[in-house]
C-alpha cells in the first residue's frame, strides 16, 4: 500500500497531471471497451454459434444498407456544389449547407447514435476523477463524436469542398477551411442541443410534451405534404422549397450556412471573406459556450433525476387487526367469479400500473393513428381498397408488435419473483400477452373505425373479413415467435426512456429484424392472394386462404404456451444473466 | 491547530420539495476513523456524494483538507478516494484494465500504475480473475475492486459507502486491517455502514443523521457517556453502539416511541 505523505492535515502540493495522460487514459478506456464488446464473448454451444453467425450476417446487411444511405447525400453534396459553381448559381451553396445542417441535426436529435450502443460507460461518470473543467469539456466534446450523423455530415461537407475545388481550383483551399469550421460548428450545435435536451427530457412532463410535439410535427408535415401535392408532380414540391428559401434569404444571410458559403465565394475579397469566416467561428464559439454552460453544471454535480423529489413523507396510520378483512384476504386468491386466474389478474394489474405511468408510450400509440387519419383522407392512397386496409393495419401494428418480443424486459430484476413464487410461468406469459393484446386490440379497433369512416370508396365486407383473419394470423404468429424470443433472448429496458441501457445489442436488433420480416412477409402474402382473388373474380378467396392460416398461427401460439414452463426452465441462466444483473 | 480533513458548514441538499440533507455541520479531524450512521433514506449517501464533489449542495460549504471543494475540486479529488454507492465501475473492462485506467486518471506514471495494480489485485485476491469482465464479477468481488480503485493513488481521505456489503468474512477481515493500517499512517476514513458492530470496532468518532438532520456527533466514548447533538441520551453510558443508535434515532422520531417492532403486527407469521 502506498505511503501517505505531506504536511499534517493539509492538501499536498502535487505536480500537475499532464493533460495528455488523462486524455490518453480515456482514449485507452474506450478502445478496451470496444475490444471487449467486440471480441470477448466466445460462443460455447451450437445455438450460440448460430446466433453469432446470424448477428454477424445481420451487421453486414445493416452496415451495407447504411453505407448505401451514406453514399446518396455525400455524392449529392459534391455534385450539387460542383454544378453550383460551374453553372453560375453559387448562391445556392447556402441552401446546400443549410440542408446538410438541418439533416445533421434532425438525425442527431432522433438519437441514431453509435455511442448509444457502447455499454457500461457514461461520460458523466468521469467527474469523480481529478479532471479540470477544460479537460472535461474536451473529453465530452470528443466522446461519442463518431455518430452516423457526424460521419455523414463531415463526408458531405468534404465532398462539397471537393466539388467546389474541382469546379474552380482557386476556391479549393477556402472551401476546405470553411467546411472544416462549418463541420465543427455543426458538431457543437449537435452537442449543445443534445446536452440541453438531456436536461429538459429529465423532466417527465417535458418528455411527454416533447413526444407529443414531435408526433404532431411529423403528422402535420405529412398532412401538408399530402394535401398540397397529392397527385401532382415533384416539381411543385421543389417550387415550394425554393420559394421558402427565397423568402427567407435575407434571414439566412445572418446564419452560419451563409457565413460559410460567403467566405468561399468572396475568396477574391480577402477582407470580406475573412469577416464571414470570423462570423462562422463566432457562431461556433457561441454554440460551444452554451454547451459548456450545461457541462459546467454537470461537472459540479447537478442532479437531473426526478426520483427523489417525488418522494413525499407518508404518515403511517396505526394498523388495527380487522378479523373480517383478514378472513376475506385469506380467501381472495381462490375466489370464484373472476375471468382470469389470480396470477393472471395480478400480473395484468401490475403491467397496467406501469403502462399507465408511461405517458410517452401512450403518446407513441397515438402517432400511427394520426397517420392513418391522413392516409384515409387521401383518395390517391385509400382508393386501392383491396390493399389499403391491410397495409394501414400493418402500419398501425408496426409500433406495438415489438413489445411482444421482450415481455420480461421491463421487469429487470423483478423477473426473479416469477421464478421464485409458487405460480405457473404460463400464467405470467398469458397475463403479459393479454396486456399487449388489449393494447393492440384498442389500437387496431380505433384505426379500423377511422379507415371505415374516412376511406373512399368504402371498404368491402369481404376485404374486412379477410383482413380481420389476416390480422389474427399476423398477431398470433408474432405472439408465438415473440414469446419464444422473450424467453430465449430477454433484454432489460426502462419503459419510456429514450436512451436504453442495452439498446444496441445484437439481441435487440435480431428481434427488431424478426418483427419487420414477419410483418413484411405477411404483407407480401397479400399480393398473390389479392391477385388470385381478382383473377378468379372471387372476393371471398382471401378469407378462405387466411382463415386456416389464422387457425394454424393460433394453434402455434397455444403450443408455445404449453411449452412455456419447460422453455423457461431451460433458460433460467439467461434470465439471471440478462435481466437480474442490471 | 490542525486543519480538519472534512469540514462542512450548513450543508443542505433539496430535491424539489424534499430536503434530503438539512443544515449539516460535520467536522472530521485528520487521522480519524469516522463512522457516519443513519437509517435507510436518512441522507448518508447524499452527504457522501456532496463531500466528494459528485453532487452539488443546494447551500452550505465544504472544505476538504482545508481547501474549498468547489474552488479546488481537481486538487482535492487527487487526494481523496471514494467507494461510491453503486460503485461506478466500468463493467466492460477487466479488473486489471480498470485499475490501470484509474491509476492513469489520477496521474500515476505507467510503471507505478502497473506495480500497484498487480499488488492490489493480489491483495484483494482478484489476481485469479484476470480475463473476467467486471460485469461478470460477484457483488463482493466488485466491492473489493471498487476499494482497490479508491486507494490506488494513496489518498489522504477515504470515503466508503457501505464498503463491507456483500464481502465475505475473510476478505472483510483483510480490508479492515488494511483500513486500520491506513489510519495508522495518518489517513482519514469516512465510512457509512449499517453493520453497527463493524463501525463500533473500527471507528473512533461517530455522527448520526436522521431525516436529513445531524442528530448526534462525537467520539464513541462521548456518545456512550450520553452526550448527543443537542441533548442527553439517558442511560447510554454502558450501551453498545446499536443501543445508542436505536435510542437516538427513536428519540428523534416525532411523537413515536423508540424503534421497536410492534408485536401486534405480522401476527400471522409463524
Amino acid at each position: 500500500m502506498a505511503e501517505l505523505t505531506g504536511r499534517e492535515g493539509g492538501l499536498d502540493a502535487l505536480a500537475p497531471i499532464p493533460a495528455s495522460t488523462q486524455l490518453l487514459a480515456v482514449v485507452w478506456l474506450r478502445w478496451r471497451i470496444f475490444l471487449n464488446n467486440t471480441f470477448r464473448k466466445r460462443p460455447k454451444s451450437n445455438r450460440q454459434i448460430i446466433g453469432l453467425a446470424f448477428a454477424i450476417l445481420l451487421r453486414i446487411v445493416v452496415w451495407s444498407m447504411l453505407g448505401l444511405i451514406v453514399v446518396g447525400p455525400v455524392v449529392g453534396s459534391g455534385y450539387f456544389a460542383w454544378t453550383a459553381i460551374t453553372e453560375g448559381h453559387p448562391q445556392s451553396l447556402t441552401s446546400l449547407l443549410l440542408g446538410i445542417a438541418l439533416l445533421w441535426q434532425f438525425v442527431s436529435v432522433n438519437g441514431i447514435s453509435i455511442s448509444v450502443a457502447i455499454q457500461s460507460f457514461d461520460p458523466a461518470s468521469l467527474i469523480r476523477f481529478p479532471l479540470r473543467f477544460g479537460r472535461y469539456f474536451v473529453l465530452r466534446s470528443l466522446l461519442g463524436v463518431l455518430t452516423p450523423s457526424t460521419i455523414v455530415g463531415c463526408l458531405a461537407l468534404l465532398a462539397a469542398a471537393v466539388g467546389i475545388g474541382a469546379a474552380d481550383p482557386s476556391l479549393a483551399l477556402p472551401a476546405l477551411a470553411a467546411m472544416a469550421i462549418y463541420a465543427l460548428m455543426n458538431i457543437y450545435l449537435t452537442r449543445m442541443i443534445g446536452a440541453w435536451m438531456e436536461r429538459w427530457l429529465a423532466n417527465r412532463r417535458f418528455r411527454e410534451i416533447f413526444s407529443m410535439i414531435m408526433a404532431l410535427f411529423a403528422a402535420s408535415i405529412q398532412f401538408m405534404n399530402m394535401r398540397r401535392f397529392s397527385g401532382h408532380a415533384h416539381g411543385a414540391r421543389s417550387t415550394l422549397l425554393l420559394s421558402a428559401l427565397h423568402s427567407s434569404g435575407s434571414y439566412l444571410d445572418w446564419l452560419p450556412p451563409s457565413f460559410a458559403a460567403q467566405s468561399i465565394l468572396l475568396a477574391n475579397h480577402p477582407f470580406a471573406a475573412f469577416a464571414q469566416l470570423a462570423a462562422l467561428l463566432a457562431s461556433t464559439a457561441v454554440f460551444a459556450a452554451v454547451f459548456a454552460i450545461r457541462l459546467r453544471k454537470q461537472f459540479h454535480g447537478e442532479y437531473l433525476s426526478e426520483g427523489v423529489s417525488r418522494r413525499v413523507p407518508v404518515q403511517r396510520a396505526p394498523r388495527v387487526k380487522i378479523p373480517v378483512l383478514e378472513a376475506a384476504a385469506q380467501t381472495a386468491p381462490t375466489s370464484a367469479g373472476t375471468i382470469f386466474s389470480p396470477t393472471v389478474a395480478v400480473c395484468m394489474r401490475k403491467d397496467w400500473i406501469i403502462l399507465r405511468s408511461s405517458g410517452t408510450q401512450l403518446i407513441g400509440m397515438l402517432t400511427p393513428l394520426l397517420f392513418v387519419v391522413i392516409f384515409s383522407m387521401n383518395r390517391a392512397i385509400s382508393s386501392s381498397s383491396r390493399y389499403f386496409l391491410p397495409a394501414a393495419i400493418a402500419y398501425t401494428l408496426l409500433g406495438v408488435l415489438g413489445s411482444l418480443y421482450n415481455v420480461f424486459g421491463a421487469d429487470g430484476r423483478g423477473a426473479q419473483l416469477y421464478l421464485l413464487a409458487p405460480i405457473r410461468m404460463r400464467d405470467v406469459v398469458v397475463a403479459k400477452n393479454l396486456t399487449s393484446l388489449a393494447m393492440i386490440a384498442v389500437e387496431v379497433c380505433v384505426a379500423w373505425t377511422i379507415i371505415c369512416a374516412l376511406a373512399q370508396p368504402p371498404i368491402a365486407v369481404s376485404v374486412q373479413i379477410s383482413t380481420a383473419l389476416w390480422s389474427v394470423f399476423l398477431v398470433a404468429i408474432n405472439l408465438a415467435i415473440g414469446t419464444l424470443r422473450s424467453i430465449q433472448a430477454p433484454r432489460y429496458f426502462v419503459p419510456g426512456r429514450a436512451r436504453q441501457p442495452r439498446a444496441g445489442t445484437p439481441t435487440n436488433r435480431t428481434s427488431s429484424l424478426l418483427v419487420l420480416a414477419v410483418l413484411f412477409g405477411s404483407m407480401l402474402l397479400q399480393i398473390p392472394v389479392g391477385m388470385a382473388s381478382s383473377f378468379f373474380d372471387e372476393p371471398w378467396l382471401p378469407a378462405f386462404v387466411f382463415a386456416p392460416l389464422a387457425v394454424a398461427a393460433v394453434l402455434g401460439y397455444v403450443l408455445m404456451l404449453w411449452n412455456v414452463e419447460r422453455l423457461i426452465l431451460a433458460h433460467r441462466d439467461v434470465f439471471a444473466e440478462e435481466l437480474c444483473k442490471v | 491547530m490542525t486543519i480538519p480533513a472534512i469540514d462542512s458548514t450548513a450543508l443542505t441538499r433539496r430535491f424539489g420539495d424534499f430536503t434530503a440533507v438539512d443544515n449539516v455541520n460535520l467536522r472530521v479531524d485528520a487521522g480519524q476513523f469516522f463512522g457516519f450512521l443513519g437509517p435507510n433514506g436518512a441522507g448518508k449517501s447524499t452527504t457522501i456524494k456532496m463531500l466528494t464533489g459528485l453532487l452539488a449542495p443546494t447551500s452550505g460549504g465544504i472544505r476538504i483538507l482545508g481547501e474549498d471543494l468547489q474552488a479546488n475540486s481537481a486538487e482535492i479529488k487527487r487526494q481523496i478516494g471514494v467507494v461510491p454507492e453503486g460503485m461506478a465501475l466500468f463493467g466492460r473492462l477487466t479488473a486489471d484494465e480498470y485499475l490501470q485506467f484509474v491509476g492513469r486518471m489520477y496521474g500515476l506514471d505507467r510503471a507505478t500504475t502497473l506495480n500497484r495494480t498487480r499488488e492490489l489485485l493480489e491483495f484483494m485476491q482478484l489476481d485469479d480473475e484476470q480475463k473476467k469482465l467486471i460485469t461478470d464479477f460477484s457483488h463482493g468481488m466488485q466491492k473489493k475492486l471498487a476499494l482497490a480503485a479508491a486507494v490506488i493513488h494513496g489518498p489522504k481521505v477515504l470515503f466508503l459507502d457501505e464498503p463491507f456489503e456483500g464481502v465475505d468474512a475473510v476478505a472483510a477481515g483483510t480490508l479492515k486491517s488494511m483500513l486500520q493500517r491506513m489510519i495508522a499512517r495518518g489517513a482519514t476514513i469516512f465510512l457509512t455502514s449499517h453493520v453497527l458492530e463493524i463501525v463500533e470496532r473500527l471507528c473512533t468518532h461517530i455522527a448520526i443523521i436522521h431525516r436529513g438532520q445531524l442528530v448526534a456527533q462525537g467520539s464513541l466514548d462521548k456518545l456512550r457517556a450520553g452526550v448527543a447533538h443537542g441533548g442527553i441520551v439517558e442511560g447510554a453510558e454502558k450501551s453498545s453502539l446499536e443501543e445508542i443508535f436505536l435510542k437516538i434515532v427513536g428519540t428523534a422520531r416525532e411523537g413515536s416511541p423508540a424503534v421497536t417492532a410492534p408485536e401486534q403486527e405480522l401476527s400471522w407469521l409463524s
